[in-house]
């Protein structure tokens, strides 16, 4: 309807015959003016906050009540609970939100003591690295320093103190419990303290010991280590009188002959041994590798990354090495030093051709060993494990000594002694405490009745004494304490730490403690001081402070003032100390009158027990991620075992996962076994650390404690149980692991990695040969479009399989910097462990003499990438700088992507494993706190998948585009790639041809993992040479 | 049995006069379910229940109740689905192309067939959905619609393309059973005492009075459904099969996969069809208008489509042993011998083997052998997509990641529960609907178009 609102026109209007009313057919005035207006005066009225509001109109009226009711509705309701947000108040001077500050600190998670970076955001710790100023460290830091930090927001830490009142726990507070451990400190003063601790490697912690023997004179420390260097510095002492043992130049080392020693996986400070071994594989500084051979009985990292590998019973290394001295010595006459005849006549009653003889071993790898140590004289090592035996210790001594290989001790730096107790010490502590002689026995955060050899009856003796026992969480000792004391985490604490000579390294706070614990030392302090009211949050850094200023500041001649230096020292996390001076060895005669005639190998079964290369001597158990990093050989997970030889197993008519009963010195022990090739026949190797009765929920119930059968009267070490008898019992034991175990006399898979040129290696020679030898054969794929043209940075990774060891300290950094869950053994052995980084592991050659291969696989991002073109939803795309990213909010989970994924490198949330894992464990709240803010936790029906640590990515470019520049390939590191203490892999942009990244590239060893199906990946690989003799692999 | 093939069979046996056509077809409508009826019922309806509470337990927990893993991402699930699609598949087959082909005896099978297409085809469409990890996300993400962050669809993924092809091969169906069911509507209608049955079947049968304009347009548009149907009978498990064959996967990825589905669909088809109408035509005295000739066509029909899928297994062997490809071989080589072998040789056995009985005439007529085969091939069928999905993805490329699937009780029950609801549509459907299409039938009825050569066979 048009209609004129000109009220002129309508006048003039001819349309007389529509009319509503009379007024209106008499063209009355006001009823026309108001036809014109659609609404009445009054209700259209806008809405002026000066007038009156009484004035508002009914339809403002009615609009606002509308409008602040839908506000009210909206804007207040709980639409996703965010908790609590609070501003500061006062900003803190140091925390920027989303800024991430770093804090220098020392690893307390073994007694190695790593200097490592702590990342903090907000003012919580997230993530662990090496501190790159570290003199040993320097930058890297192992899978145990990285997982600490889900120890630290462990739901299941002791979070108050505890009494035991009538056999059952109670809570209590600290003045209770200071109040009643100082009415037992102060009693009877003819009675001892015990302190039992782990190695003593802070000076102030030592001193604080010493004040306490002032104090109390009639303190007694003792300190162990479930495995330690024990032998190995004794053996050192008597050979040298030397008490500190040195540290060796691997790095100048061209031969290593290495004995039952894993000095690459668990043995001594792998973090430093990997970097300085790993030089000598850098086929970028050229083509001099050094050699590797190892002898060993079960097969350890070091033995399967080894270029020749002999398996040997651990109880017949003396006659091995004495075989090994008789050749070299003897037969090619080669001697540094003059034997007397008594030892000659010892040395000729071995020859290493009986040996060979009795165990199997290959004449061209013993020819080509002696030869090579030999040609290297001075420029070899021969390493033997802590767990040998004294006189085989000394006999490697002599063989180092004979060929001259002193020179690869570091003369500058040695290893600080920490003078453990031996079994001889504690058996006589337990004697004291049966004889009511000692009054308090105080556990310094550790757990001896887990650790000590059951034949000490320590359980039972400790109910005769009061018994305090510091720990972070429930352990065996702690159950049977009177005093359970929590203290706070290794990032809760303060302390310096000195494990070399030469330089301290510091632990600082990066966090207030999240429970109501105390620093151990600090509670220590306070009992000295008499009274529970002088403990102060400072008590522990006071005392601290004052003790570098009373002895170490004044030495050091320092230009700053003691409050500057402190805190320089703190910031470097590092205290350089001149202490250069020269130590020379002197090798000592009489050491050899130790060595005797006597094989040490004796009839039945050989046991030897390892240190768990993920959760340590057990302190490391409730760590999911550690539990459920893959074994580095065995590649299994949430569980020990007896790993056992393909030929021993079928002696005793045995399959993985059945059960066996082993018995020495009337221990006993049931556990599972696993076929395991490479293992010597005649003996089985069991890792510790497993088997936790009392602890929280993550440990429990996992695998066996091994730790009964250690015994204080086994002959050749602690570790080396000879004469032990195994025998079938019934059941079997589901172990799981995250590679299946393939026959290897299945013609169909076997070797099928080096068929399908999964795994392309050769040998040195071969390379210096043709360097070009892995792409002589060619692959011509066509494509069907065109290619994306990638301008400016394109991602790519390189990873040098000569440098990878196969550790899996990448595995759990990438768990930590990207929010990874423990998904639990349930899970893994249906195959669903979330891991976005493996390390994969292959055999080939026989079950005896197994070559292993090992590749790190993470998602390829490959250009044509199968997983992109099937997903129905596009939640999985390619980037313009070529990454393949996941779109989680998109992803329905059909899951298509990861059955096109020709590597298997996607994962995919079964679960909420967060939920799933142990009833909800990792739901509970400060779980929270460990998940880096930058990457999203994944629900449940989602695939995930490595996404080159895009939050790093982004992070870089952001700085970047702050500085106004562009981001650059070097600008990024991988969290895997930080973690790799080999520096195996790089990552950078490969369309900048001068880059690190493009080197390895380009590189004549470099190739991509299923090159034919043209998927064109972005990770590629260095070939692994391997170091041998011939061309052949 | 002398029988002179120049001379095509009644299709309707017993020289039925039309109006008993009328009443044998309606009875089951008009009569109250027996005991025996609700015994069934309440079997399915049992079943049913078993996977309602398997399907919830997936929905409360993930997908992780089944036993999918890392590398076997799919497993029951999307067996299951290719197996449902392909019973549907003889419906259509039966009902659209032996239409269009002027094969009479399709009439006495046609309805129930459909049927069984549309009640399959339901329970396949459960498990796109339900094999994803978020269904209630995937049932949106999985549509084209318009959004405002411009998020689409993956058109270049078959997952996409099955969207399209499963949702449009059910509505055609559908439709397609509905309009042959009209002219039955209105005799129903016509003949029931009823008053409500009256109303329901005047809605449905649209006003239908039998008029001549009425059977001109039917006949039409019948044909043109039929025609639309067909190629859906082969374009649908074409599609399903480029789920696998588009991927790179050794042992999904083959030009063989599209007839070869086609094939296997028909032929599992035609065996549920003829599992299921044994028993209709004993319960429902039918045996006169579904007669043993019927089933021995069928079973011509298994016969025939079960040597293509022999020939199918055996293709691709041998083009996995001329394509040269070693990881290619290894797929197939692992498939026969390796830890799914005994999958492997079920299916074999169940589909190339057993089905060659039917060579003999005598077993072809032969009821409880017949049914012993038409199972066997069931469940051969369904090994045969087991097989397909789950032996490829168990080794593929990577030996470091095989694996090894191993069904869980939730699969079962999701398995045993579409089982329950195919049942308890085929159920309600016999009690509820003419199970054979009184209109056609009547039109091949002895007699029912004379011609002028005899036509009295």
């Amino acid at each position: 309807m048009s209609e004129n609102f000109d009220n002129k026109n309508h006048e003039n209007q001819s349309d007389p015959n529509y009319w509503r009313s009379f007024e209106e057919l008499y063209k009355d005035e006001n009823t026309l003016k108001s036809k014109l207006d659609e609404f009445k005066d009054g209700v259209t009225d806008d809405f002026e906050i000066d007038k009156n509001l009484s004035g508002l109109s009914r339809r403002k009226f009615l609009a606002l009540l509308g409008a602040s009711a839908a506000l009210a509705g909206a804007g207040c309701s709980d639409y996703r609970d965010k908790g609590e947000i609070i501003p500061y108040n006062k900003k803190s001077e140091e925390i920027i939100i989303g800024k991430a500050n770093y804090y220098a600190s020392t690893c307390l998670s073994c007694e190695n003591a790593c200097g490592i970076l702590i990342k903090t955001r907000e003012g919580r710790p997230i993530k662990v690295d090496g501190n790159p100023d570290h003199p040993v460290s320097k930058g890297k830091t192992c899978a145990k320093g990285q997982a600490s930090i889900l120890d630290l927001y462990d739901p299941s830490r002791l979070q108050t103190p505890m009494l035991k009142r009538g056999g059952s726990f109670s809570t209590s507070d600290w003045k209770t419990t200071d109040q009643e451990i100082l009415k037992v400190l102060n009693s009877d003063p003819s009675k001892e303290i015990a302190i039992v601790t782990h190695s003593i490697i802070s000076p102030t912690t030592q001193k604080l010991f010493d004040d306490f023997k002032i104090k109390y004179p009639e303190t007694q420390i003792y300190s162990y280590e479930l495995f330690d260097n024990f032998i190995k510095n004794s053996a050192w002492q008597k050979c040298y009188n030397q008490q500190n043992f040195p540290l060796i130049k691997w790095n100048e080392a061209e031969v290593i002959l290495s004995l039952e020693g894993d000095f690459l996986g668990i043995e001594g400070n792998k973090v430093e041994q990997v970097r300085l071994y790993s030089e000598k594989r850098d086929i970028m500084k050229g083509s001099n590798f050094n050699r590797l051979y190892v002898v060993e009985g079960n097969l350890t990292l070091t033995g399967m990354n080894a270029d020749y590998r002999l398996r040997l019973k651990p109880d017949a290394q003396y006659d091995f090495v004495m075989g090994l001295l008789n050749e070299i010595i003897l037969n090619k006459k080669v001697s540094q030093i003059s034997l007397d005849n008594n030892s000659v006549s010892i040395l000729s009653t071995f020859t290493l051709d009986t040996i060979s003889k009795k165990y199997g071993l290959s004449k061209d790898v013993l020819n080509s060993l002696v030869s090579d140590l030999i040609k290297n004289k001075g420029k070899s090592i021969v390493y033997a494990g802590r767990s040998l035996s004294e006189k085989v210790q000394i006999a490697v001594n002599l063989l180092n000594e004979t060929l001259g290989n002193t020179t690869l001790y570091n003369n500058n730096e040695a290893l600080i002694n920490s003078n453990l107790t031996d079994y001889i010490g504690f058996e006589k502590l337990t004697a004291n405490i049966n004889a009511g002689k000692v009054k308090a026995v105080i556990h310094f955060d550790t757990n001896p009745v887990y650790h000590l050899p059951a034949e000490f009856k320590y359980w039972d003796a400790i109910s005769k004494s009061t018994v305090i026992t510091f720990a972070t969480s429930i352990n065996e000792t702690t159950a049977l304490s009177n005093f359970v004391l929590p203290i706070n985490h290794n990032f809760e604490s303060w302390g310096d730490v000195k494990v070399r000579t030469s330089f301290y390294s510091l632990v600082q706070p990066v966090i207030s403690p999240l429970y109501n614990t105390r620093q151990k030392e600090a509670v220590l302090l306070t009992w000295l001081s008499g009274d529970s009211k002088n403990f102060s949050e400072t008590i522990y850094v006071d005392y601290l402070k004052n003790n570098w200023k009373s002895t170490i500041y004044p030495a050091l001649n320092s230009l700053f003032d003691f409050e500057r230096y402190w805190a320089g020292i703190l910031h470097d996390g590092v205290a350089k100390i001149n202490e250069k001076q020269q130590i020379s060895y002197n090798f000592s005669q009489v050491a050899l009158t130790q060595l005797d005639n006597q094989s040490e190998s004796k009839a039945g079964y050989t046991v030897t027990l390892q240190e768990s290369y993920t959760i340590g001597d057990g302190r490391f158990s409730n760590n999911g991620w550690l539990q459920e990093l893959a074994h580095p050989v065995t590649k299994v997970t949430w569980d020990n075992y007896a790993a056992i030889s393909e030929s021993t197993a079928k002696k005793l008519s045995l399959k993985t996962n059945d059960l066996i009963e082993v018995t020495y010195n009337s221990n006993k022990l049931k556990l599972p076994i696993l076929i395991q090739p490479g293992v010597a026949d005649e003996m089985i190797a069991v890792d510790l650390g497993y088997g936790r009765t009392n602890s929280p929920v993550v440990a429990n119930e996992v695998g066996f404690n091994a730790n009964i059968l250690l015994s204080k009267n086994s002959s050749l070490s602690r570790w080396i149980l000879t004469g032990a008898s195994i025998s079938k019992v019934n059941g079997t034991y589901e172990i799981v692991s995250t590679q299946d175990h393939h026959t290897f006399d299945d013609t169909l898979i076997q070797d099928i990695h080096l068929k399908r040129n999964i795994i392309q290696e050769g040998t040195l020679s071969q390379y210096n040969k043709n360097p070009n030898f892995i792409h002589e054969k060619k692959h011509d794929a066509v494509n069907m479009y065109k290619d994306f043209e990638y301008k400016g940075v394109k991602w790519a990774m390189s990873i040098d399989l000569n440098k990878c060891l196969g550790c899996g300290d990448c595995v759990v950094a990438c768990n930590v910097e990207n929010n990874i869950p423990v998904v639990g053994k349930d899970q893994v052995a249906l195959g669903r462990e979330m891991n976005w980084l493996r390390i994969d592991r292959y055999y080939s050659g026989t079950p005896e003499n197994p070559k292993v291969s090992i590749q790190p696989m993470l998602c390829q991002h490959c250009d044509h990438a199968p997983c992109e073109n099937v997903c129905p939803v596009v939640a999985t795309t390619h980037s313009d700088d070529g990454l393949n990213q996941m779109v989680y909010n998109r992803c329905v989970g059909t899951r298509y992507c990861s059955n096109n994924c020709p590597y298997k490198v996607r994962r995919y949330n079964f679960f909420n494993f967060r939920d799933h894992f142990r009833g909800g464990y990792q739901e509970q709240a400060s779980f929270e706190l460990v998940m880096n803010p930058e990457v999203t936790v994944r629900s449940r029906g989602v695939m995930e998948k490595c996404t080159f640590c895009i939050q790093r990515i982004m992070e870089a470019r952001q700085e970047a585009t702050k500085k106004n520049t562009t981001i650059k390939g070097t600008d990024v590191s991988t969290a895997c790639q930080e973690a790799c203490g080999t520096e195996a892999i790089v990552f950078g942009d490969m369309n900048d041809v001068e880059s690190k990244l493009s080197k390895y590239r380009n590189h004549q060893l470099g190739y991509v993992v299923l090159e034919e199906i043209n998927v064109k990946p972005n990770v590629t690989y260095l070939a692994k040479l391997r170091n041998t003799f011939s061309e052949e692999v | 049995m002398n029988i002179d093939y120049s001379q095509e069979l009644p299709v309707v046996e017993g020289r039925l006069t039309l109006r008993e056509i009328n009443d044998l077809i309606a009875r089951p409508m008009d009569e109250r379910p027996n005991k025996k009826y609700f015994i069934a019922l309440s079997f399915t309806l049992s079943l049913l229940f078993i996977g309602a509470i398997s399907v919830a337990l997936t929905l409360y927990y993930g997908i992780g109740m089944w036993g999918n893993n890392q590398p076997v991402g799919w497993a029951f699930d999307i067996v299951n689905f290719v197996f449902w699609v392909g019973i549907g598949h003889a419906g259509t087959l039966i009902s659209a192309i032996l239409f269009l082909l002027r094969q009479k005896w399709r009439t006495g099978i046609a309805r129930f067939a459909e049927a069984m297409t549309i009640f399959a085809v339901m329970c396949a469409a459960i498990f796109p959905i339900l094999h994803t990890g978020r269904m209630w996300v995937a049932v949106v993400y999985l549509l084209p619609y318009p959004n405002q962050h411009s998020l689409w669809v993956n058109f270049s993924s078959p997952l996409i393309w099955d969207v399209f092809a499963v949702s449009t091969y059910f509505a055609v169906s559908l439709v397609f059973w509905y309009v042959g069911l009209i002219p039955d509507f209105a005799t129903l209608r016509d003949t029931t005492a009823s008053k409500i049955k009256k109303v329901i079947y005047s809605i449905f049968s649209l006003g239908w009075r039998h008029s001549h304009r009425n059977w001109q347009h039917y006949e039409k548009s019948y044909m043109l459904l039929a025609g639309f149907a067909t190629p859906l009978v082969l374009s649908v498990h074409t599609i399903v099969s480029f789920d696998f064959a588009v991927s790179i996967l050794p042992g999904w990825h083959t030009t063989i996969f599209p007839p070869y589905f086609v094939a296997g669909a028909i032929f599992s088809g035609f065996a549920m069809v003829v599992t299921v109408l044994i028993f209709v035509r004993k319960i429902f005295d039918l045996e006169n208008i579904i007669t043993i000739n019927h089933l021995e066509k069928m079973n011509k029909v298994i016969l025939a489509t079960g040597m293509m899928v022999g020939y199918a297994y055996a293709m691709e062997f041998f083009i996995a042993w001329y394509s040269g490809n070693p990881i290619e071989q290894f797929v197939f080589i692992n498939r026969a011998f390796g830890p799914y072998a005994w999958a492997y040789w079920i299916m074999v056995s169940c589909n190339v083997i057993f089905p060659q009985f039917f060579w003999i005439k005598k077993i072809r007529r032969s009821i409880p052998i017949m049914l012993m085969i038409v199972i066997f091939v069931n469940i051969g069928m369904w090994f045969e997509r087991f097989v397909i999905t789950v032996t490829s993805l168990h080794r593929d490329f990577l030996p470091s990641s095989w694996g090894y699937y191993t069904p869980t009780l939730v699969d079962f029950g999701v398995l045993i529960g579409s089982f329950g609801l195919f049942f308890t549509l085929v159920l309600l459907f016999t009690k509820t609907l003419p199970v054979v299409s009184i209109s056609e039938v009547k039109a091949v009825a002895e007699g029912a178009q004379p011609s002028h050569n005899g036509g009295d066979h």
